[in-house]
């Protein structure tokens, strides 16, 4: 949580933000049928669906008001100017190129690929193994240079794939080569490794922690994949290369 | 007769479920789990319970429950290890064990003060069991009295005093969170006339908003977020020698463990306060000085909070702390719904509740005698190894529930949101709560006044509505400056009058 002070002036902003999500609350409840018929049936206004909408966003528009208020009134109308023109300084970029948001871009992106462009469409134990690997590796070494290097070299990957998937590429590599994006997801992750070591190499340190995380990034999607593939009986999100060969085994086997 | 009854079923439950060895191996298993949760730092026994109901879902009713609240009892306990060995709580609910715990281990005294935690906490929840069973058909008896108006003030009020008591900054903050909670519950179909509203269009979000993926994105997207953000480091563990169960001072204490085990068992009664706040129960003279009676006083109420949180959730369906917001979601995933008819469509339910209670605090007893050295080893692992791990457990978990893609990309913006929330110093709880009890309010608003053709006079003439009306209206008032400042004005012309009479009787005394 932020401290006192930048609370306060977080709080006028975020005031605004939840008045104008109550309008909307409340707006979108006004199209709603108040005493209009719906299904065939008359409304009235007491079990209209509008009501608890109408009720939970004219809350939401007070409190925010009301927050904005206590702010306001906590810092005073001058730092709330000094905040807006920090807003539109230079200082605003450069707090946004601190090491510690990066660090929060690093993990929005890594979730933000796993669950919108990944786990849809690539092998779900591949993609496991990559979010993995990539989100081990870049935090376990904990160093911001590291850190910046190996984030762009997964963000460039990810573009790749989201231009794959956009003009169409694997509807037509898929007929020609089978699992065809499971094995470029398998190509990124060696790739990936393989840039990883490239910079680490020279530290005994960073060794430990890249084979320490790599093991990790492999064992821990196959134990938890496995469990709820076979033993939970619950479909993987997409079932590619990998569960191909894991079925081929566990129905051998069993 | 009718006590003795409710015992002799109480015990036979006991030990139908102690028979079974799968149990024991669940059991068993869950607990260590719970600990382990609990004892990592960035983990939490609400975390383990969401992670681990993908897993129950499976199991029989019995089973996952026995799994679900054995990972809770032994989440809240485990919590202690971090706070006293490396002076980090592993748990919120554990900050206050911390703050006697750590200088404790520091003076050499670890183990005893692991021991003594151990003791308290098994205490702490069979005393709140002792409550759940003895309270439970009260508060269903009269929860039967209820009509719409009554469920609706009741939801409204847990939204309330969710929002109250667990703001860390402005109050206004947690009610805010509340009701951007109901605002979820109302996304989806409306249940009198299936009206879709704010679905633009989605099929997906006809049903409505699912509760689980929503409880596992506020809950473990944002902790993994803070964790790794703020380049979380573990210090180093302090030693400890043998842990002893510390009878004496426990026997020494009664007094004291009762007064804990009681405000426990009522902060866990308040819907949305759970263990962070029952564990602050002690003695704040003596804070932060290795005070041995702290550590009991705090591990005591914070386990007491896990019985105390069973009974809103059981009897009136609306949870008492976030992990009992978790069941809750648990619950329904095994097609039991709580609230006041429980006991005529599941009639042995609560006592089942009730003796896995006890089984789970006896067998977090013996895991903690026997097993906590080699449990403090899991305070060695980095979080950085860890935590991607959970980041894949809570999509992998909110995927299971329901094989639904839709769940993930629900799950994630909740999180990252919440987020930003935790951020800017509101609570997620009350949000959570909202999510719950969304729909309870708003179609009991709705039937209230359909029955009532659309006037508010109910409210005013039913006495308990009343009361919860005032008692809204009282939470409200009481957090402006204005009411404070009139109530200290009000209080200081009476204490004024009575000591000016006070005054003028001593004079007319002396005079005569």
């Amino acid at each position: 949580m932020l401290e006192k002070e930048k609370l306060r002036k977080a709080d006028v902003y975020s005031g605004i933000v939840i008045f104008l999500f109550g309008a909307w609350i409340v707006w979108q409840a006004s199209k709603m049928p108040m005493k209009d018929s719906w299904g065939g049936v008359q409304n009235v206004w007491f079990v209209s669906p509008a009501l608890f909408p109408l009720f939970v966003g004219a809350m939401i528009m007070l409190l925010g008001l009301l927050l904005v208020r206590t702010a306001l009134k906590t810092i005073g109308l001058k730092t709330f100017g000094d905040t807006l023109q920090w807003l539109f300084s230079k200082n605003l970029l450069q707090f946004l190129n601190t090491v510690s948001i990066l660090r929060f871009y690093a993990i929005a992106v890594l979730f933000l690929a796993f669950v919108f462009l990944n786990i849809p469409r690539i092998d779900f134990f591949l993609s496991s193994v990559l979010f993995l690997s990539v989100f081990i590796t870049i935090f376990y070494f904990d160093e911001a240079a590291l850190l910046k290097k190996l984030f762009f070299f997964y963000l460039a990957g990810t573009a790749f794939f989201i231009f794959y998937f956009a003009v169409g590429l694997d509807g037509l590599l898929n007929p020609l080569l089978p699992f065809a994006k499971d094995i470029l997801a398998l190509g990124f992750i060696l790739g990936y490794c393989l840039y990883a070591w490239r910079l680490i190499r020279s530290s005994p340190l960073l060794r430990k922690k890249y084979r320490t995380g790599l093991i990790v990034a492999v064992v821990s999607p196959f134990v938890v994949g496995v469990i709820f593939k076979y033993f939970l009986l619950v479909p993987m999100p997409a079932e590619g290369m990998v569960v191909a060969l894991l079925d081929a085994i566990w129905y051998f086997e069993f | 007769m009718m006590i003795f009854e409710r015992i002799g079923t109480y015990f036979q439950m006991v030990f139908h479920l102690a028979a079974d060895p799968l149990n024991i191996i669940v059991l068993f298993c869950s607990v260590l789990m719970g600990i382990m949760f609990g004892a990592m730092p960035g983990l939490t026994s609400t975390l383990g319970v969401a992670l681990l109901t993908a897993l129950t879902y499976g199991m029989d009713t019995a089973t996952a429950m026995l799994c679900l609240l054995s990972i809770y009892v032994g989440g809240t306990y485990g919590g202690s290890y971090a706070s006293i060995l490396i002076n980090i709580p592993g748990t919120a609910a554990s900050a206050a064990t911390a703050l006697d715990g750590y200088p404790l281990a520091c003076k050499g005294e670890g183990g005893r003060a692991i021991g003594l935690t151990t003791t308290a906490s098994a205490i702490g929840t069979i005393i709140s069991m002792l409550f759940l069973v003895s309270i439970s058909p009260l508060i269903s008896f009269f929860a039967l009295q209820f009509t719409s108006f009554e469920f609706f003030l009741l939801a409204f009020f847990g939204i309330l005093i969710s929002g109250t008591l667990t703001s860390p900054d402005l109050v206004i903050k947690g009610w805010i969170a509340g009701f951007l909670g109901l605002f979820l519950a109302c996304v989806g179909r409306d249940l009198l006339q299936f009206y879709p509203r704010f679905t633009f269009g989605i099929p997906q979000l006809d049903s409505g908003v699912e509760v689980v993926p929503v409880l596992i994105g506020a809950f473990g997207i944002p902790q993994i977020i803070q964790v790794l953000k703020d380049r979380f480091q573990i210090g180093e563990t302090q030693k400890f020698q043998r842990i002893l169960p510390e009878f004496g001072t426990i026997i020494r204490n009664i007094p004291r463990i009762i007064r804990s085990a009681l405000i426990g068992v009522g902060i866990g009664s308040v819907p949305g306060i759970g263990e962070d706040i029952a564990a602050w129960a002690k003695h704040p003279e003596r804070f932060g000085k290795g005070e041995i009676t702290a550590v009991l006083s705090t591990e005591v109420a914070n386990n007491a909070c896990v019985g105390g949180a069973m009974i809103p959730l059981l009897n009136l369906g609306i949870p008492g702390s976030p992990p009992a917001a978790m069941l809750l979601g648990a619950l329904m995933l095994h097609g039991v719904t709580p609230g006041p008819m429980i006991t005529f469509e599941h009639p042995t339910f609560i006592m089942e509740v009730a003796a896995i209670l006890l089984l789970a605090s006896v067998t977090m007893w013996v895991v903690g005698m026997l097993l906590a050295k080699q449990v403090v080893k899991v305070l060695r692992i980095p979080v950085q190894l860890f935590m991607p791990i959970i980041g894949i457990l809570c999509i992998i978990g909110s995927y299971s529930l329901g094989i639904n893609i839709w769940n993930l990309y629900l799950m994630l913006p909740v999180g990252i949101i919440s987020y930003f929330l935790i951020e800017m110093g509101y609570p997620i709880a009350p949000l959570v709560i909202g999510v719950i009890l969304g729909p309870m309010a708003d179609e009991n608003l709705r039937r209230a006044l359909m029955v009532s053709q659309g006037s508010f006079l109910p409210v005013f003439t039913r006495p308990v509505s009343l009361v919860l009306f005032l008692v809204i209206v009282w939470t409200v008032v009481s957090q402006f400056p204005s009411y404070r400042n009139f109530k200290d004005k009000l209080m200081g012309k009476i204490f004024r009058r009575k000591s000016r009479q006070a005054d003028i009787d001593g004079e007319m005394a002396e005079e005569k």
